[in-house]
């Protein structure tokens, strides 16, 4: 490794060709809760909406792909942009959370609908 | 975070507010005996409110990204440790060329 540089104590500069790209795995643990959080928390704010609208069947479930992706779009605002640097993958910022944050929506959409219709 | 959240709770209350205004509308349907075909026009706009700020408070109150490469500048490790007597310095690596570009960070 003598014709590869320097290594001092900045940290190490990795110029093998068979090197594994490398991440912190609990950063990334915690930027996935942080995505959790976020989502969760707009299927319910989504949910309540749906249901004083009074969306029902297939327009409420367009409602929820709507508020999905403008989540979506806010977390890579949010990121700045350069996914890369926070994530390993682009799925996990556009899909992780979806069907959970679905179970969440229809749960505060019929929730929501209840009280405002039906009592 | 303070701000944030309390942005959260506005939302919220503008949403709960919505949906009170909606009961109160279909109380007056019922008594109009009409068809309930969409929420009136100013329930729309508080809601429309209510989930931009929902969706501000949401982005910024759960945390910030932390940057995952182990050489990118926020997760430079260059401040001592506390185990110094079990540091040597007196080893090959000053044979190497200095760099530098080295920069401390307490």
């Amino acid at each position: 490794m003598a014709g590869n540089g320097v290594s001092g104590a900045s940290g190490k500069k990795s110029s093998d060709m068979n090197d594994l790209p490398t991440f912190s795995a609990e950063k990334l643990q915690s930027n996935m809760k942080v995505i959790y959080y976020s989502r969760t928390f707009l299927s319910i704010i989504g949910g309540v909406i749906a249901g004083i609208l009074g969306f029902t069947g297939l327009t409420g479930f367009i409602l929820y792909f709507l508020v999905m992706a403008v989540t979506s779009v806010g977390l890579i605002a949010k990121a700045r942009f350069s996914v890369h640097s926070y994530f390993d993958c682009w799925n996990r910022v556009i899909l992780d959370g979806f069907v959970s944050g679905l179970m969440s929506f229809v749960l505060f959409w019929t929730f929501a609908y209840d009280i405002v219709h039906i009592f | 975070m303070g701000l944030g959240f309390v942005v959260g709770v506005f939302g919220v209350l503008i949403l709960a507010h919505a949906a009170y205004s909606t009961i109160q509308y279909r109380g007056l349907l019922k008594i109009m005996e009409e068809e309930f075909s969409g929420p009136p026009i100013n329930v729309v706009a508080e809601l429309l409110l209510g989930l931009a700020l929902c969706m501000w408070a949401a982005l910024t109150v759960p945390g910030k990204f932390l940057s995952i490469h182990p050489d990118s500048e926020e997760n430079r490790i260059v401040s001592l440790p506390a185990n110094l007597d079990f540091m040597i310095f007196n080893h090959r690596g000053k044979v190497f060329p200095p760099e530098m570009n080295l920069k401390l960070k307490h």
